[in-house]
């Protein structure tokens, strides 16, 4: 029965590609927007899970580099029971890295689909800091993530560098932002931000393309290079007892309505709404289609069956049930879908596969094996429920009827 | 004892805004074993007959009693492994499964159940008693007529039917083949002792001791 199925579905090739086609499509489209999905996921990582504090940031804000705070505001949230540390940041668009800004980056790069992607990607952002809080606070991500001293890793802003241009920056400049002699930026040497020149004192790796986007430096120097005098962007706060985050948290916004005191698995909540939101429209997007290549096994599985009723007369009159000519043309359908599944999911696989060599810019196309999985549970789905129709309608006629259709 | 009953059988069929009957009571008794020749001509509702012994039409009213039990009773379910148990079946047009090869075809009635040795034995042996070992992995479209009329008596003999029923086996075939069929067919049976009925508007093939049966317009001449 199962090969008698899988040779009636060879039998007519063409048919049976042109429903392949039609539903691996959809089945291609499900898995590549997913993994579209799943690589933005990932781009975000899991660094920031790992910070305790909160950060006080405008209402609304989506992040920092978009907030400004009053310059009065640190210490006002000192002031409130249960605070520890209050660290004030500044963020904003950095001015032109080694003299190369955003568009002529972009320019220069036209020709190179790699450098292309990367600049759209990764705007640089400058973070200012005050060395002395933002030395007591428990997890700094660039502290953490700074270079070992054999990686020449540097060291980290501490009190000498208040006043001065010294910046840390990512292991991705170093190496984009190359030394005349060719070779990467390392600690002592020359970066020229805007129209000042900075020392580099450390260089820092956390492997989120997002997270690397940034040259941490001394909050003065920040505010003189973003040219936002007194500016502030957000504080940084951490408990006494980080068990009563949430609880302080709460005070702190109850005293200051305008602002949002933010925990780190709030952005990432708030990311995961957005993914939420962005999985839900590919989902229906991805129903629709499918939608279509169900309509397209349903055409294909009728036309055969009706082509072949006086078949299934011969096999009812030779003492096949109505369920059994029944599984047949299911059976052919699910066939067809699980066919079409792997067709999909290599398609996809070969398509992120080249998608992926041309993003490097830090997000990449994941397709998990799960994703496979659903590819191909949700093809074979569709197809068997593709064929129900088709093979109810083979399956209930009398067996003279059918045959008698069949002849004419 | 008779092996197939009819009492009183009618027919009909939907026919514009109302019914039309093609049988009028047909009442007839076949013994085991036995030919049994349905003659007539065409369009006398030989073939309608058929079809209600072979449990694949139900009648109208009247009952059809087959080796003892009643079709007119029996449920979708009970009917398809009556046919698939009992009934053997020849049609005019060979009624072949292009996509499968001689043997597989043989092999039909057991495919939904799986196929085991014992049976492809069977079924190669049948071949062979109708003079086709050399054609078992051929398919339907590169036999002659004659070759696929055999390959379809190989496939209702397999399952040692009480009952096989032919309509018009012969009827797209030169009268040499159909011969031929016609001397297998009666081997067979002679072998297997089934009760052997058979429709045809051509009375050449009919021997003494058969059985004949006139049908004209939906009814038995006596
Ligand atoms: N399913 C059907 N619906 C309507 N009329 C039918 C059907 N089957 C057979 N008939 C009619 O019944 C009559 C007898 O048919 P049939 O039994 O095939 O005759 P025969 O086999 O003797 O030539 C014919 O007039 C035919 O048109
Ligand atoms: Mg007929």
């Amino acid at each position: 029965m199962w090969r008698f199925a899988w040779r009636n579905i060879l039998n007519r090739p063409t048919r049976t590609f042109l429903a392949l086609v039609g539903l691996s499509i959809p089945i291609l489209g499900v898995v590549g927007l997913f993994s579209l999905s799943k690589g933005l996921r990932m781009l975000v990582g899991n660094t920031l899970s790992q910070v305790q504090g909160v950060i006080v940031l405008r209402n609304n804000s989506p992040s920092p580099a978009f907030s400004d705070i009053p310059a009065d505001l640190p210490d006002q949230v000192r002031g409130v029971p249960g605070v520890k540390i209050v660290s004030p940041e500044l963020w904003g668009i950095a001015p032109p890295i080694e003299n190369t800004n955003l568009i002529a980056r972009t320019l220069s790069s036209l020709g190179d689909q790699q450098k292309r992607m990367q600049s759209l990607l990764d705007t640089p952002l400058i973070a200012g800091q005050e060395p002395v809080t933002h030395g007591k606070i428990t997890t700094s991500v660039y502290r953490k993530a700074l270079l070992k001293p054999d990686e020449n890793g540097g060291r980290y802003l501490d009190e000498r560098d208040i006043g001065k241009n010294h910046v840390v920056i990512s292991k991705k400049y170093a190496n984009q932002f190359k030394n005349p002699d060719g070779t990467p930026k390392k600690p002592g040497d020359k970066l020229k931000i805007g129209k000042e020149t900075f020392d580099v004192i450390g260089v820092y790796h956390t492997n989120s393309m997002i997270l690397d986007g940034v040259l941490v430096m001394n909050l003065d120097t920040a505010r003189r290079v973003l040219n936002r005098p007194n500016g502030l962007s957000d504080v940084y706060v951490e408990m006494t007892d980080p068990s009563k985050s949430a609880e302080v948290s709460a005070a702190i916004e109850a005293k200051f309505p305008d602002f949002d005191a933010r925990s780190m698995s709030e952005f990432q909540t708030a990311f995961g709404d957005l993914m939420g939101q962005l999985d839900r429209i590919l989902a229906l997007t991805v129903s629709l289609a499918l939608a279509v290549g169900v309509v397209g096994i349903v055409n294909t599985m009728l036309m055969s069956t009706l082509e072949r009723m006086s078949e299934f007369g011969v096999l009812r009159t030779n003492g096949w049930s109505s369920a059994h000519v029944m599984r047949l043309v299911t059976l052919e359908s699910a066939y067809l879908g699980v066919l079409a599944g792997i067709l999909g999911c290599f398609l996809a696989m070969v398509g992120t596969t080249i998608a992926n060599r041309f993003l490097t810019g830090g997000i990449q196309l994941v397709v998990t094996p799960w994703l496979i999985l659903l590819g191909l549970g949700l093809s074979f789905v569709t197809g068997t429920l593709g064929g129900l129709y088709p093979a109810w309608k083979a399956s209930h006629m009398a067996p003279m009827e059918a045959i008698r259709l069949g002849h004419r | 004892m008779a092996m197939i009953e009819t009492q009183d059988v009618k027919k009909s069929y939907p026919s514009g805004e109302g019914l039309m009957e093609i049988l009028h009571g047909v009442s007839l008794s076949i013994p085991a074993g036995h030919c049994a020749f349905i003659v007539g001509p065409s369009g006398s509702g030989k073939s309608t007959l058929l079809h209600l012994i072979g449990a694949m039409d139900q009648p109208t009213s009247g009952r059809v009693i087959i080796d003892g039990a009643d079709l007119t009773t029996m449920s979708e379910a009970q009917k398809d492994i009556f046919r698939r148990d009992k009934i053997g079946i020849i049609f005019q047009a060979f009624n072949l499964v292009g996509n499968l090869t001689a043997i597989e075809n043989v092999l039909v009635p057991f495919l939904p159940r799986g196929i085991t040795p014992e049976l492809r034995d069977r079924a190669t042996e049948m071949l062979k008693k109708v003079g086709l070992g050399h054609r078992l992995t051929h398919r339907p479209n590169k036999m002659s007529g004659g070759e696929q009329q055999r390959v379809a008596i190989a496939r209702a003999l397999v399952k040692h039917p009480q009952v096989v029923l032919a309509d018009e086996p012969t009827g797209q075939l030169d009268s040499h083949t159909g011969e031929e069929i016609f001397r297998i067919l009666r081997n067979l049976q002679h072998e297997s002792g089934t009760t052997l009925v058979v429709v045809t508007h051509d009375r050449r093939f009919i021997q003494p001791g058969d059985l004949v049966l006139e049908i004209e317009d939906g009814l038995l001449k006596h």
